[in-house]
């Protein structure tokens, strides 16, 4: 099965499931479902948009993929038994955790395999990561997003939350290129000495962004449209919209209730922050870290390729 | 002052900018910095940061642009339609020549063409605009400002229709420049605009010892006025802004009033974000404020703005909510919390 017909199938599974956002949803047919999956935690050379070749690290599930160029990624409802069973083709030690969820898990030698099971939380926008090789593990990409949807199949962020149209999970990351030579040399980095080079939205740079159909934020003037920014990274993303304000629903999964309508949102290091747009113009539309460093490859700005811009088109 | 400002201003409602590339700024150690700005600069003393344009909500504001190199204007916040987003590849600009990108649909001028960006002013607040051309170099190079809306009566002491009086208004531009990128008039590119390593920074374009003094961002007060702070971050780092241990209430953030009104002692102002404060000028006030630039992750204060806080001779009184310092160790990127 190739790429598009998954998607297909799983469109219509998400329909099924009550979600009619473009998320990937891990097949499953019944509530309080068994989710098994198995990762393939490895090193790959990844083609940066510029052309540039990149020793990176990625969890690579071995039955999917997850939203634009990840390679993983999960939606499952609350209350699903997920088991998720990692094999670690890396040199070096790994393990998989979820801030939140499941913490201080044990560790997969290489060439080893553990299965971490956990029964999905209270819905909202989550992620896994190795952390035995703390920010180094992140850095390198060793992380995906975990989104867990209503026990009840509605569209909403949570029971009783906002209600949407459409969703997009926008998971944030970046790499320095000099951590990723240093660790294809079998060595480790001084992560104080971290300066990223090049930026990404689900693991695609500008223009890449804007032809994936998980990261082109699609929308109808008068959708309610839900985007969840998953801080995989090891920076602050300062996310700004042109076009739109939009309202922060929750940081980590708990509700704002400060500061909410902005244009400019802060997404801190490892965490996960849902918004609402309403959306109430058409057009194309910006959307991108306002560390415009980070909107570049290694430098380079927009024209023609840069970092973590990705576009709103509403019609 | 008149009306409680603190800055000059272009408006209401309307704005002509032509563009300088070869400005100086001379910082506090003696260093000049090339800069690149619109218009005549901050309140015509200094290249950047770039002037003040107001508008008046619900009208419609015209701010144009006359420039003989390729440049926008992007109007941070204002949520404008496509056209008037000034973003080279979906919107309107001078340029030299037509350039393709995702749904282009709106044409462009050539160099020494003015070209008009129109828009109906949003809610009142404070907003900002930049050029969007190259935009990491460009707006590093200062060519960057503020907005504000006024109600729709137009009043200048008051900071949305229904909301905070105030009788003093600054705007605290948060910037910073690493001045590397600035050598050779801008023609740093490639990996020169990529790892960013501040060197300077300031507040409305002054640092060191000259933010202290500077009249438009130091402030000055009798006791019980209220002083709106206007802070804009139009930088790379966020900045945390300090006010010398007064507490002061935030009371908007882009353009928006906040729910409820709340109380800090500080407060992270990230990039490309705004947020107002509201100061009452306690008695016999002699404080220093700061902003402490911090790095992408927040691992460590790079650098430091500061200025004063001084007046409040007699018979104010000060905000007395309970407030616990927060700990940006801990921040969670909300005020909230």
């Amino acid at each position: 099965m190739d790429r598009r017909d998954f998607i297909k199938q799983s469109t219509l599974t998400a329909a099924a499931f009550g979600l009619s956002g473009l998320t990937n949803l891990v097949a499953r047919d019944a509530h309080a479902a068994a989710v098994d999956v198995s990762f393939a935690a490895e090193g790959v050379f990844k083609n940066m948009v510029d052309g540039a070749s990149i020793f990176t690290w990625r969890f690579r599930d071995l039955n999917g993929f997850g939203p634009g160029d990840l390679s993983s990624g999960l939606v499952v409802m609350e209350g699903d038994a997920v088991d998720i069973t990692v094999y670690n083709d890396l040199d070096r030690p790994i393990n998989l955790e979820i801030p939140g969820v499941l913490e201080g898990t044990p560790a997969v030698a290489p060439t080893g395999s553990h299965t971490y099971s956990f029964t999905a939380p209270s819905a909202g926008s989550y992620f896994y990561h190795d952390n035995v090789n703390g920010e180094i593990g992140r850095a390198m990409g060793l992380a995906g997003p975990l989104i867990v949807m209503p026990a009840d199949g509605s569209n909403r962020l949570y029971a009783g939350g906002p209600a949407f149209d459409r969703q997009y999970t926008l998971v944030l990351h970046e790499l320095d290129d000099r951590l990723n030579s240093a660790v294809a040399a079998g060595g480790t980095y001084d992560m104080s000495n971290y300066e990223p080079n090049y930026f990404f939205v689900n693991g695609l740079s500008y223009p890449n962004t804007a032809g994936d159909g998980d990261t082109l934020v699609a929308m109808n003037v008068g959708d309610d449209v839900a985007l969840r920014f998953v801080n995989t990274g090891v920076i602050t993303n300062p996310m700004h919209f042109h076009g739109y304000h939009v309202d922060v629903a929750t940081r980590n999964r708990v509700p704002e209730t400060t500061v909410i309508t902005k244009d400019s949102v802060l997404v801190n290091i490892g965490e996960c922050v849902d918004v609402m747009l309403a959306c109430n113009q058409p057009g194309a539309y910006p959307l991108h870290t306002h560390y415009v460093p980070g909107v570049t490859a290694n430098g380079v700005y927009v024209n023609p390729y840069g970092g973590a811009l990705i576009v709103m088109s509403a019609s | 002052m008149t009306n409680g400002r603190t800055f000059s201003f272009l408006g209401p409602n309307s704005a002509f900018l032509n563009v300088s590339m070869n400005r100086t700024q001379v910082m506090a150690d003696g260093t000049p910095i090339n800069a690149w700005t619109f218009g005549s600069g901050f309140n015509n003393d200094r290249s950047v940061p770039s002037p003040v344009i107001e508008g008046i909500e619900g009208q419609v504001v015209t701010v144009t642009l006359d420039s003989m190199m390729p440049h926008s204007i992007h109007l941070h916040g204002l949520d404008v339609d496509q056209a008037n987003d000034g973003v080279p590849s979906t919107s309107g600009y001078v340029a030299q020549m037509a350039m393709g990108g995702f749904g282009r649909v709106e044409g462009y001028t050539n160099l020494g063409t003015p070209f008009n960006y129109s828009f109906v002013a949003p809610h009142a607040g404070t907003y900002a605009y930049h050029c969007h051309v190259d935009t990491v170099l460009h707006f590093e190079m200062g060519m960057y400002g503020t907005v504000i809306i006024r109600p729709p009566d137009g009043s200048t002491n008051v900071a949305w229709a229904g909301g905070p009086a105030f009788d003093k208004e600054y705007i605290w531009h948060l910037h910073t420049f690493d001045s590397s990128w600035h050598q050779g008039g801008g023609s740093v590119s490639g990996p020169g605009t990529v790892r960013h390593r501040p060197d300077y920074f300031m507040i409305n374009g002054r640092d060191g010892a000259n933010t202290l003094t500077d009249p438009t961002t130091a402030i000055a007060a009798a006791a019980g006025e209220r002083v709106l702070i206007r802070t804009n971050n139009m930088g790379y780092q966020p900045g945390l802004v300090r006010l010398g241990g007064l507490e002061f209430q935030v009371i908007a953030s882009d353009g928006r009033p906040l729910p409820a009104t709340i109380v800090r002692t500080e407060l992270l102002v990230a990039p490309g974000e705004r947020y107002d404060l509201l100061l009452q000028m306690p008695p016999a006030t002699d404080r220093t404020a700061t902003v402490e630039y911090y790095d992408i992750r927040l691992g460590g204060v790079l650098g430091t703005a500061s200025t004063s806080i001084q007046g409040g001779d007699a018979g104010g009184t000060i905000f007395n909510d309970d407030f616990e310092s927060g700990d940006l160790s801990a921040w969670s990127g909300s005020v909230g919390g």
